[in-house]
């Protein structure tokens, strides 16, 4: 029987439904070679991963994270001390220690052991915070963030301090972007189907009831704020191959804001709508980027038009706050769509249609 | 790497023998120096079905409450098959086969009602497969099964209400606490609820302590009584003792009488 199976139909559709179109459009902006386009595309890869991690703790725990982009700078920064040459690591980062000054690795490598490192930190400082809920925990993930940013603006060994780090090979390009986020679509949606992610999401909807069926809350959470932080720092270490030079101030509130808004406007309770929201507000953007040059060159308005992308970022945040609160895409993902899930039924609905008719006929 | 959450998993598997008692011996509780259960005494045995009735306030979800955990007596202990487990968390309490219902239902609203039942089996330690076939049975036992992609909190009252004694079921429990399990059916409803919880001692073996104000359906399907009033026990023993005891008589009508 089909709903026996380990993998539910929808769940498949799901995954194939998100991960084609976004192939599709790599495969696109690399047949049409505009090199604008393509810093545009990998860029939003990189952002969808980092979407989706945060969809990985906050969609499935309900616990807002201002944390996220803290563990994307530890990944970036893990990623670029393994992988800056040798020989440029005497100007780029002077005082750093012995065993890591003459190591140098694939950036390949570096990218997963960026994710790992920024788990691994996850591990260690999240556990004592998961046994918050609601304003503790956001206020916590808050100071989170503040503690890895102090961190990074003063560990000078390891970051350069609040100076710019530069020396990062370029590794991440439009297919491995592509790839990578894909991968983290396939990741994020067998998480939400997981045990640990069905069991994470009941504790979402009710504490106590979840408790009292021996849901384990802090160690859900935990899970999940550890996965999260492996795609933030998966995402970090991208982001560093592509800029290749960076400093800590990459890492904090613009670059949360604009994560957060992404998720929270395509919906955190879906997958789908943390692509959604990456894909609408990342379009938004370019778009608004675009006319709000286009209007500073034409000399239109009598001053120089800035910041009409975080403006109008903040006005659509308030909006969907107000008029659609869970998001774009609300509780259903793209593969349970009424539209699929008629197909999936479509068989049992006709068989009890005619039961009814023929019962009708006897009458 | 993230799918087994089954960490101090307890469980011991003889608690389903027959015979195992849950005791509960003198628990008292206090909010704010107020004695919402004074020195209560009760015992529920596996196959049988106890009925803890009294007027509002009398007490019957603080006992539910300390029994599972959410509460923590401040004297007494309570005894599982020979295990105290006075003042553990209600996950661990849960662990070890003791479920319950909510008296305002508590359904996992943003879940479908086939994750619902899912999730309690998951909790239990079972893989996600096995927990669906579990999930699958009990909606069909239910009359759920055509609302199994629905979102919980598009249900009916009544049917909210099926959905949360099929998810306790699903977490396999040896006892199992429903408080008002009928609480805003309608007496059809309420009769076919009757039938599913009559089964359920001598098909799957476990005590169940059912608290209502339904007194048709309290009467039909309880094979004793358990009576409190201002969180003191008045009386106990069987149906037809019970109901004739004047101290239950009196608090009865004397609640009725203000209502």
């Amino acid at each position: 029987m089909s709903n026996t199976r380990n993998i539910r139909p929808q769940v498949l559709l799901t995954v194939l439904l998100l991960i084609l179109p976004l192939l599709g459009l790599a495969l696109v902006i690399d047949i049409i070679e505009v090199n604008l386009a393509e810093r545009i595309t990998t860029l939003l890869y990189i952002n969808l991963i980092l979407v989706l991690g945060l969809q990985v703790y906050m969609g499935n725990s309900g616990i807002l994270s201002f944390a996220h982009i803290g563990f994307m700078g530890v990944g970036a920064y893990a990623s670029a001390v393994l992988t800056i040459p040798v020989q440029m690591k005497g100007l780029a980062l002077p005082d750093l220690y012995p065993v890591l000054a003459s190591a140098q690795f694939s950036p390949y490598v570096a990218m997963i052991a960026g994710a790992l490192v920024a788990a691994t930190v996850a591990t260690v400082l999240s556990y004592p915070l998961m046994r918050l809920s609601d304003a503790a925990a956001v206020i916590t993930s808050f100071a989170l963030l503040v503690v890895l940013h102090t961190i990074m603006v003063h560990w000078s060994a390891i970051t350069n301090g609040p100076r710019t780090l530069f020396g990062l090979p370029k590794a991440t390009g439009l297919y491995l972007a592509a790839f990578s986020a894909c991968t983290m679509v396939g990741v994020a949606v067998m998480f939400k189907e997981s045990r640990t992610g069905l069991l994470l999401r009941a504790v979402r909807d009710d504490e106590t009831a979840a408790a009292a069926m021996g849901a384990h809350v802090s160690v859900l959470r935990w899970r999940g704020f550890i996965l999260s932080a492996f795609m933030a720092g998966l995402g970090g270490s991208l982001w560093g191959h592509f800029i290749t030079s960076f400093s800590p101030s990459a890492f904090y509130l613009k670059e949360t804001f604009v994560i957060l808004g992404m998720l929270v406007i395509g919906g955190s309770l879906t997958v789908t709508g943390a692509v959604v929201g990456t894909v609408t507000i990342t379009v938004a953007f370019e778009t608004l980027r675009i006319t709000e040059n286009a209007v500073n060159i034409a000399q239109i308005l009598p001053m120089r038009l800035v910041g009409l992308t975080e403006i109008v970022l903040a006005i659509a945040m308030i909006a969907i706050l107000i008029l659609r609160p869970s998001g774009i895409v609300r509780g259903a993902e793209l593969g349970e769509l009424a539209v699929f899930q008629r197909f999936f039924t479509r068989a049992m609905h006709a068989k009890s249609t005619i039961e009814k008719q023929q019962e009708e006929s006897k009458l | 790497m993230f799918a087994d959450s089954s960490m101090d998993k307890l469980s011991p598997p003889y608690l389903k023998d027959k015979g195992a008692k849950l005791v509960v011996d003198a628990v008292s509780v206090e909010f704010d120096g107020l004695r919402a259960l004074d020195q209560v005494s009760l015992e529920i045995a596996t196959g049988e079905i106890l009925g803890l009735i009294g007027p509002n306030g009398s007490g019957k979800t603080t006992m539910v409450n300390a029994i599972t955990g959410q509460l923590i007596p401040a004297e007494g202990r309570i005894n599982l098959a020979g295990y105290d487990i006075t003042g553990l968390p209600p996950r661990n309490i849960a662990l070890l086969g003791v479920l319950r219902s909510f008296q305002i239902v508590r359904l996992f609203s943003n879940l479908t009602v086939s994750e619902n039942v899912e999730s309690a089996a998951v909790a239990g330690g079972l893989s996600r497969r096995t927990a669906r076939r579990r999930a699958q049975e009990l909606l069909q036992e239910f009359g759920l099964w055509d609302y199994r992609d629905q979102a919980a909190n598009a249900l009916s009252y009544g049917d909210k209400r099926r959905v949360e004694i099929a998810r306790a079921l699903a977490a396999d429990p040896v006892f199992l606490l429903l408080d008002e399990p009928a609480a805003g059916m309608n007496e059809v409803e309420s009769d076919v609820l009757l039938e599913l919880l009559a089964e359920l001692p001598v098909q799957r073996g476990i005590g169940l302590l059912i608290i209502d104000h339904d007194m048709r359906l309290i009467m039909r399907l309880c094979h004793r009584l358990h009576v409190l009033a201002s969180g003191r026990t008045i009386g106990e023993g069987d149906v037809d003792t019970v109901r004739r005891m004047p101290a239950v008589v009196q608090a009865y009508l004397g609640s009725d009488a203000y209502a």
